[in-house]
């Protein structure tokens, strides 16, 4: 026998599961507009996502572009580096080192070791190597291990010394 | 309202749906209002109360979603559960307060830096592959409807594949943000789609293989679809190819194709699944019996289905009518009893999880952040659809858990590690992306 209460129970069951969903998923829908109308802003400084990538760009994208397509030279960009002007830019023609010491670009950064990391061309690629470092080299805020080839807006950290790669 | 205030809030709710679920269970068994349903939904409130205030002290800008929609599935289990068996019910309550347990002790070990995990990457594939191969370990190993999932300790039985699924996704994130980036390189366009070049198919063949030798030695199609389905995730979030995960399904369906006409158990479930009402099947021992009274109990449930304690589980005789209902068959026991309208709120509870989990994946500010966060919710959506597909004839019916709703103690404790990660990882990403 079903018992008139029993019934209006379930209902009862149904109708606050609904509301609960409704309200979750509209604050869900909530979160996805804001997330749509501040472009990159709420969600995009950082890692992986080049400046130039299409706005419709999400997350991992850029791994995908720019691998060996030649060009132009490519150009290590000052963002923030203590006591360079930043957007002065250096162009990437032979290998060079970045370092506290005498290479060829000078970091005066006290996180920095002497030699600290080291910038290779292979064919079309250029690739990132840290050298044994003390403080370590941060790729897109990952530590580098081994040689890691770079990408089209790939942000380069030694210490509080930022660049930006770049390569048309 | 603060994150956490909302979650607190969501909490209500929650507990409501306790309350209201075995007070017209206690009505239908019992023919009385009993005020121990108060007592459960009070009893609810304060335990997930106690979680709530651990991720405020732990986690203060961590997802506010996610810990009471889980709450929620865990209250549909309790509900559920309770009215099949009393005892079960509570062997349940006390799972789900050691869920609870592991989830805050996941959450104060890990809170410092979740990304330690990635140091241990090998260590930890090592224990999840260890935990895939238990239940083959002769004495200790158990089969259920010929599929090699559980093992038995005497007093502890426990589905190992649930740890390892966690294992797994853990170091496939780590491993897949080291090789990611090679992995796209020299790739070829052919006919509007870019092939990766053959030496880099090296990782998704093993994976693959893996996958196949799960198939055979688990002779689970489910779980082996599950894990490889989260790989194929992971690798398309990590290199944005659409083709791996195309290749890679080719693939799988080929290899399940062949087992399928060659391995005799698993060809006797595809059997029963494509002919449910077939007599000779239906008679057999581990025939079609279950799927087709899953069909029926779903198709006497109709729109808003046949109320709580309305569905018959078994006869007079105490033979079973849904044989495993507070496993396998739970989904179906759901829709009989709250119909239509309850199963779907049941899977948009699921699909608001996932929802949660890609967003946090998406807000994640390091590789490694986001495939674990990806991962982890795809593992999550696939063993969803893995167990409901299979209830619902889609699939081949498979003995996977449906995640906090299912009777049995693994499923919830691993669920609840998972939950507390994608918590931990959602806690890192938004305090990041607020730039505090």
């Amino acid at each position: 026998m079903v018992e008139p209460a029993s019934v209006a129970l379930k209902f009862a069951f149904l109708a606050i599961l609904y509301l609960f969903l409704l309200w979750v998923a509209r604050s869900a829908l909530k979160d996805l507009r804001r997330g749509t109308v501040a472009g990159g802003m709420a969600v995009a400084p950082g890692h992986d996502r080049a400046p130039a990538a299409s706005p419709d760009a999400t997350g991992l994208h850029s791994a995908a572009q720019g691998v060996g397509i030649g060009g132009d030279t490519p150009r290590l960009v000052v963002t923030s580096v203590p006591g360079h002007q930043p957007g002065a830019a250096y162009d990437l023609v032979g290998d060079c080192t970045l370092g506290r010491g005498d290479v060829e670009i000078h970091l005066e950064d006290p996180f920095a070791s002497g030699r600290h990391a080291r910038l290779t061309r292979q064919g079309h690629v250029i690739v990132l190597e840290d050298l044994g470092s003390t403080n370590g080299t941060y790729l897109n805020e990952e530590p580098v291990q081994g040689p890691q080839p770079l990408h089209p807006g790939d942000r380069i950290r030694i210490g509080d010394s930022v660049f930006t790669f770049e390569d048309s | 309202m603060s994150a956490r205030n909302r979650e607190l809030f969501a909490l209500i709710p929650a507990s409501l749906l306790v309350t209201v679920g075995f007070a017209a269970v206690f009505i239908q068994e019992d023919e009385l209002i009993s005020d121990a349903s108060l007592t459960y939904g009070g009893v609810f409130l304060g335990l997930c109360f106690v979680a709530h205030l651990i991720i405020r002290a732990t986690l203060p800008d961590a997802d506010p979603y996610l810990f009471p929609l889980v709450a929620l599935l865990a209250c549909f289990g309790l509900v559920m559960i309770y009215r099949i068996d009393e005892t079960l019910a509570r062997e349940q309550a006390q799972w789900f307060v050691i869920g609870l347990l592991v989830f805050a002790a996941t959450i104060l070990l890990l809170r410092r830096d979740y990304r330690v995990l990635e140091r241990y990457r090998y260590t930890i594939a090592l224990v999840g592959i260890v935990l895939l191969l238990l239940p083959r370990v002769p004495g200790i190993g158990a089969q259920v409807n010929g599929a090699y999932l559980g093992i038995d300790l005497g007093p502890i039985a426990f589905q190992p594949a649930e740890l390892a699924k966690i294992c797994i996704i853990i170091f496939l994130a780590s491993y897949l943000r080291d090789t990611r980036q090679v992995l796209v390189q020299g790739a070829r366009r052919f006919a509007g789609i870019t092939f990766p070049p053959l030496k880099h198919l090296g990782p998704l063949l093993v994976v693959w293989g893996a996958a196949m030798v799960l198939l055979v030695f688990i002779r689970d199609l489910g779980s082996s679809l599950m894990f490889f389905g989260a790989f194929l995730a992971i690798l398309y979030v990590a290199t944005d190819r659409a083709s791996f995960v195309v290749i890679g399904f080719s693939m799988f369906a080929f290899g399940a194709w062949f087992f399928a006409s060659t391995v005799g158990h698993v060809a006797d479930r595809i059997d029963a699944w494509q002919h449910p009402f077939d007599d000779e099947l239906y008679e057999q021992v581990g025939g079609s019996y279950q799927i087709a009274q899953s069909l029926f109990a779903q198709a006497d449930g109709g729109v808003a289905g046949a109320g709580f304690g309305q569905a018959l589980i078994e006869t007079s005789n105490g033979s079973p009518i849904l044989p495993a209902a507070q496993t396998d068959l739970i989904y179906a026991l759901i829709t009989n009893e709250l119909g239509l309208a309850g199963a779907c709120g049941v899977l948009v509870v699921y699909l608001l999880v996932t929802e949660r989990g890609m967003r946090i994946a998406m807000l994640a500010q390091d590789s490694f952040s986001t495939l674990l966060a990806a991962g982890l919710a795809a593992v999550f959506a696939l063993q969803v659809f893995v167990i409901v597909g299979g209830v619902v004839k889609l699939i081949p019916l498979t003995g996977v858990t449906l995640p906090f709703i299912s009777y049995g103690g693994s499923s919830i404790v691993a669920n609840f590690i998972l939950v507390a990660l994608l918590l931990l990882i959602s806690d890192r990403a938004r305090r990041e992306a607020a730039g505090r």
